[in-house]
């Protein structure tokens, strides 16, 4: 095969493309990139764009996006003895890759490298605060947020000097209890259940015999009242009767002594009575000696 | 082969490749460019828009407006299988009691540059802000308190906290809500929990019966009250009346007796003696004459003769 000027000006365009893949690259917004040179870091590029190099420098590209590395649920020991299960996460992203290639090299080594921060970090908070500090209905015991704060800054020194890293957040997504500890939880969360029920109950009870006496003693003042005042009106209607009948008797008091003697005999002798009646009486006198009785 | 054909090829191509630069942005969604992976446009609204060629240019779309939807705690898909995380659902009150929580997130995208590009996770670092800021909350709070009145004010709150750390994270995320779908006590301890509900109606149900009693018996007293005063009203009518009767006919009558009333006396004597003694033994005897007494004690006891 002979060599033409086509043959040629093919094998240009060739050799041009290459060199242009070889000295052009994009950095994207994910992206850092650490320029090496025969495996020497020289440059790194954070901006996003089209950049140059020399074809025998190398590009290595690092995701410089934030990641979520959640450490293993690990059991702290609080200042009061307690145990307490910590599952925390971390905020992290490659800030400086050439220190980051140098220590560590990869994601994977990078998180064992956060783990052992974190976790030799909240042992030392853990065992100078009393459980109260994490976890307490009194919000000014609690110190968890500056703990935090202040464990996410060291952290981020520790993790940025050493290997490169920003940490951005250190935080506890979840507070519990050792497994072996739960059982007497449950047993003291039903006894103050217990309790509550006992008290709702007993309130209950006690309101309702407040509400049952004070019903009572309202319907004894209402009855006593009552009768108060319907004693005093027949009272009044026996006075009253009493002061006509005098008034009306005293106007004629001997018709009234006849009158009310009469009544009287007529209740009084009932077939059971015997009266001896003497035949000289005002009745009989007539019946005896005749008309001159009359007189 | 000849050199048009080839040149033919070539231009179409060449059009084709052209024709990458043109796209359509959907309604409902917003599209952001690059151009050699550095952001260009950031917001892309809907509509045709025109950029440079791939793989100058590249475009990305997405659904800006629509939610997304993140489970923390027990997952509902575990539920309805009757596979249950009892680890990620319980949380550590503030009076150390364990309860079990699920919360649903819900959000969309903000700023599509940060969601695209700021958080290899965006759905984790969310779920992480959001569990966080929850487990702070609960930490601080009352199992009661958390069962009952601050649900609504630990959801506002988490949404808002949790809002402003993934700010931080800038993972160009809107939260829109964050909803306690179900907060209930372990299930060790539920009967209790179960009878502390129910201690709760007993008593209002006592109270009510209390209340019910009080209702029955004042009214009833009010009313025998009411009853004693009006018969004690009566009462005091009737004896003025009669009293008043009494004393009109009396008046009357003594009116009439005193005209003649030697006569009047007379009659109304005999009239009486006319009613009582036909019902009475009666013995006559002459005032002059001893009695003997004897007879009386056989005319009332004639059964016995001795």
């Amino acid at each position: 095969m002979k060599l033409t000027t086509t043959h040629y000006r093919a094998a240009a365009a060739v050799a041009l493309l290459i060199f242009l893949w070889l000295t052009f690259f994009a950095v994207r917004e994910t992206e850092f990139v650490l320029v090496t040179q025969f495996g020497k870091p020289v440059r790194t590029i954070a901006q996003a764009g089209l950049h140059l190099k020399w074809f025998f420098q190398t590009a290595n590209y690092f995701d410089r996006r934030l990641r979520i590395y959640n450490p293993r649920p690990s059991e702290f020991l609080s200042r009061d003895k307690k145990n307490l299960v910590i599952e925390s996460y971390v905020a992290w992203k490659i800030q400086d890759p050439k220190r980051f290639v140098e220590t560590v090299g990869d994601p994977v080594a990078a998180e064992m490298r956060l783990h052992d921060i974190v976790w030799s970090g909240l042992a030392a908070v853990l065992g100078t605060h009393d459980l109260d500090s994490m976890v307490s209905t009194s919000p000014e015991k609690i110190q968890a947020q500056q703990v935090l704060d202040d464990l996410t800054a060291s952290t981020d020194r520790a993790a940025l000097t050493q290997y490169g890293i920003q940490v951005i957040d250190v935080r506890i997504k979840r507070l519990n209890l050792p497994e072996q500890n739960k059982q007497s939880v449950y047993a003291r969360m039903r006894a103050e259940r217990e309790r509550i029920a006992r008290q709702y109950r007993a309130e209950g009870e006690e309101q309702a015999l407040r509400i049952r006496a004070d019903a009572d003693r309202q319907k004894e003042e209402i009855l006593s009242v009552a009768y108060k005042e319907a004693e005093k009106t027949k009272g009044e209607g026996d006075a009253e009767s009493t002061r006509i009948y005098s008034q009306a008797y005293s106007r004629n008091p001997r018709f009234y002594k006849l009158l009310r003697t009469l009544e009287a005999y007529k209740k009084i002798f009932d077939d059971k009575t015997t009266a001896i009646l003497s035949s000289d009486s005002e009745l009989l006198k007539i019946m005896m000696r005749g008309e001159s009785g009359v007189q | 082969m000849n050199r048009w054909t080839f040149r033919r090829i070539l231009l179409a191509l060449l059009g084709l490749w052209l024709l990458t630069s043109v796209y359509i942005v959907p309604a409902d969604q917003q599209a952001l460019e690059t151009r050699f992976g550095m952001v260009v446009s950031p917001r892309v609204m809907p509509g045709i828009h025109f950029s440079l060629p791939w793989p100058i240019d590249r475009i990305t779309k997405l659904k800006v407006q629509q939610l997304q939807r993140l489970v923390v705690g027990g997952d509902l898909s575990d539920g309805v299988l009757g596979r249950t995380q009892p680890l990620a659902s319980q949380f550590l009150t503030g009076d150390q009691n364990i309860i079990n929580m699920r919360v649903v997130v819900q959000y969309s995208v903000g700023l599509p540059a940060d969601y695209l590009f700021q958080a290899q996770d965006v759905a984790k670092a969310v779920g992480a802000a959001v569990e966080a800021e929850l487990a702070r909350r609960i930490s601080r709070r009352s199992v009661d308190a958390i069962l009952t009145t601050e649900k609504a004010a630990i959801q506002e709150e988490v949404r808002a906290a949790a809002q402003k750390r993934i700010n931080e994270y800038r993972t160009g995320v809107l939260i829109s809500t964050v909803n306690i779908e179900a907060v209930t006590p372990p299930p060790e301890a539920a009967d209790a929990f179960r009878d502390v509900a129910s201690a709760r109606a007993d008593s209002a149900r006592i109270v009510n019966e209390a209340q019910g009693y009080a209702n029955d018996v004042i009214p009833k007293a009010r009313g025998q009250a009411q009853q004693a005063l009006e018969a004690a009203a009566a009462y005091k009518q009737r004896k003025t009346n009669e009293a008043l009767g009494d004393a009109a006919r009396f008046t009357q009558v003594a009116a009439e007796y005193e005209r003649a009333s030697a006569v009047n006396g007379r009659r109304l004597y005999l009239e009486t003696m006319e009613q009582i003694l036909p019902r009475i033994k009666k013995l006559i005897v002459d005032p002059s004459g001893n009695l003997d007494l004897t007879i009386i004690r056989k005319g009332s006891e004639p059964r016995n003769p001795q």
